[in-house]
């Protein structure tokens, strides 16, 4: 994993998280890859090594498993890969 | 003697309206004192963009003094100067006025902003140049994110040009984190040679 990704149902989850986990990791907004969706979204991306720091800080919150999703992505172009965890 | 021209005290961009006032007339060597940094970039670009060699000086009170001197030989100077200006290039530049995309919610649009500068540096089309000014300044001075994607740019070869008199208004000059200080005629001819201009 190059990084790791989250995902959300919604934009204002995405704005709340980002609030949420800037004390936790060197999180970064992107929109989400268009390999895991097309439509338009903001995504997070923080350093694989906070992983397990990101889903605390998520599991504590306001937000419900069902709002969020994580990916590990890994390479670049045609050779990105995106794998849910 | 050359002529000795007195910018102390002048604000951007009236030292190099100065210069180039100078080279107008014909002159072939002349010193320009100023008072700021950022004049002495932007006179020393204008000698590169000129045909002349700048030496600079740095004297005291906080006085630098640029030696201007037309480069020996160069034919294409005259032209360089005389010339209109060159048709569009291929290349195309993003001209940044504001500090978020659109109208709205300010959250929402600084992260439209942050995701528009990291789409760039995934893309394999990136632009010639990105032109900063008025709130936009506010971006590669305070902005992590878009600072951190801008470096990135920069490192691909992307220029980054960035108003002085914009950090200056905000009191931002020293903040600035990617980019070189520019000024409205180096920003006008940036976009002059762009095949196209994308305004956020």
């Amino acid at each position: 994993m190059d990084y790791g990704l989250l995902t959300f149902a919604s934009t204002y989850g995405a704005i709340y998280a980002q609030k949420l986990l800037e004390p936790v990791t060197a999180v970064r907004v992107m929109p989400v890859l268009r390999e895991i969706s097309l439509g338009c979204g903001m995504a997070l991306r923080f350093p694989p090594e906070d992983l397990e720091g990101v889903r605390q800080a998520l599991a504590g919150s306001e937000l419900k498993p069902g709002d969020y999703a994580f990916y590990a992505i890994s390479g670049s172009g045609s050779a990105l890969r995106a794998e849910p965890l | 003697m050359s002529q000795i021209i007195d910018a102390r005290g002048k604000a951007c961009p009236t030292p190099v309206l100065m210069a180039k006032g100078a080279i107008a007339q014909g002159a072939q060597a002349f010193t320009i004192l100023v008072d700021n940094t950022t004049a002495v970039e932007n006179l020393k670009r204008l000698a590169g963009n000129q045909g002349f060699a700048a030496a600079v000086r740095e004297e005291e009170g906080g006085t630098f003094a640029l030696d201007f001197t037309r480069g020996e030989g160069c034919v294409s100077c005259e032209e360089a100067v005389n010339s209109p200006l060159p048709p569009p290039g291929a290349d195309w530049a993003v001209f940044v006025g504001r500090d978020i995309i659109g109208e709205g919610d300010r959250e929402l649009g600084t992260n439209l902003m942050r995701m528009f500068f990291y789409t760039l540096t995934q893309s394999e089309d990136k632009p010639g140049a990105v032109l900063f000014m008025n709130a936009g300044v506010r971006l590669p001075t305070l902005d992590e994110q878009v600072a951190e994607h801008l470096k990135a740019l920069s490192d691909a070869g992307v220029e980054i040009q960035v108003c002085g008199t914009c950090l200056n208004f905000y009191g931002l000059t020293e903040q600035l984190k990617v980019g070189m200080v520019s000024n409205m005629y180096d920003i006008v001819t940036r976009m002059q040679k762009a095949a196209k201009v994308i305004s956020l």
